[in-house]
């Protein structure tokens, strides 16, 4: 995960606990946990990972769990690992075999 | 030498039970030609009990049916149903539209869905349109469709 480039970036370790709301201009990687809304263009949940709070951007990958609300306006991935309760806004989803998803779902662009 | 004094009591046993199996083949076979008629009606019923070989039931594109289907079997729909659906399995075809309750332990969908869904395994195909309320326990939604509605994991 250690990219040479790391400008507006966010990795979370596993084991670390943040509270607050994040604005992240690009990739925001989350192994630990993160209470609050978080805001990135690119976001994974890596398995170990946790969100209490909204998550918004324009992929998001979940192998983790997130635990609100998930809007995306490009991707959602749910990894077969990965669990969602809440209400989910997407443009285009993907949902692996074994992927959990509990809550309600809406198409951003329903006529496209 | 140890090794194999250790190898030889499994490789014995293995021996065993290949002659029991050979012991018993023989019995097997001549019990079906001293009884071939029934024994062959036996299989015959046995071919039409299992529910592997049964073949789908098949509403195909351009029909419609209103009402309630019940099935133990496979239905495959490319048609349109409008009403109730309970069937062990159920595929919605790419021309298939299905408006209504469905319940089932396997369901894939390709084509529409409005309704009420309850299943055990959903695979919904990369050109499905979903909406509706869903219960399931386990789901594959493939990149592509275009899902709404509420979702609920038993």
């Amino acid at each position: 995960m250690a990219e040479v480039n790391q400008l507006g970036c966010l990795f979370v370790g596993e084991g670390v606990v943040l509270k607050g709301n994040f604005q992240v201009p690009d990739i925001a990687s989350i192994s630990g946990v993160i209470e609050g809304e978080l805001t990135a263009k690119q976001i994974l949940i890596e398995a170990t990972g946790v969100v209490h709070g909204k998550l918004s951007g324009e992929s998001i990958d979940i192998r983790g769990e997130a635990n609100e609300s998930v809007s995306s306006t490009r991707s959602l991935i749910i990894r077969s690992t990965g669990k969602v309760t809440g209400s989910i806004h997407y443009s285009e989803i993907e949902i692996e075999k074994g992927g959990h998803l509990h809550g309600d779902l809406h198409n951003i662009n329903p006529h496209s | 030498m140890s090794i194999f004094s250790k190898n030889s009591p499994p490789d014995n046993g293995e021996d065993k039970i290949a002659n029991e199996q050979a012991e018993d083949y023989p019995e097997t076979v001549s019990v079906s030609t001293e009884q071939s008629a029934p024994y062959e009606q036996m299989v015959r019923n046995e071919l039409v009990n299992r529910p592997g070989i049964a073949k789908p039931s098949i509403i195909s594109e351009g029909f419609t049916f209103e009402g309630t289907i019940t099935s133990d079997g496979i239905l495959n729909i490319a048609g349109k149903v409008r009403g109730k659906i309970t069937a062990k399995s159920v595929l919605i075809d790419a021309s298939g539209q299905v408006d209504g309750e469905l319940n089932s332990e396997q369901l894939v969908i390709k084509g529409q869905l409005n309704g009420e869904v309850n299943c055990d395994d959903l695979n919904i195909g990369p050109l499905a349109r979903v909406d509706g309320s869903i219960s399931y326990k386990y789901i594959h939604i493939q990149r592509g469709s275009k899902v709404s509605g509420k979702f609920i994991k038993n």
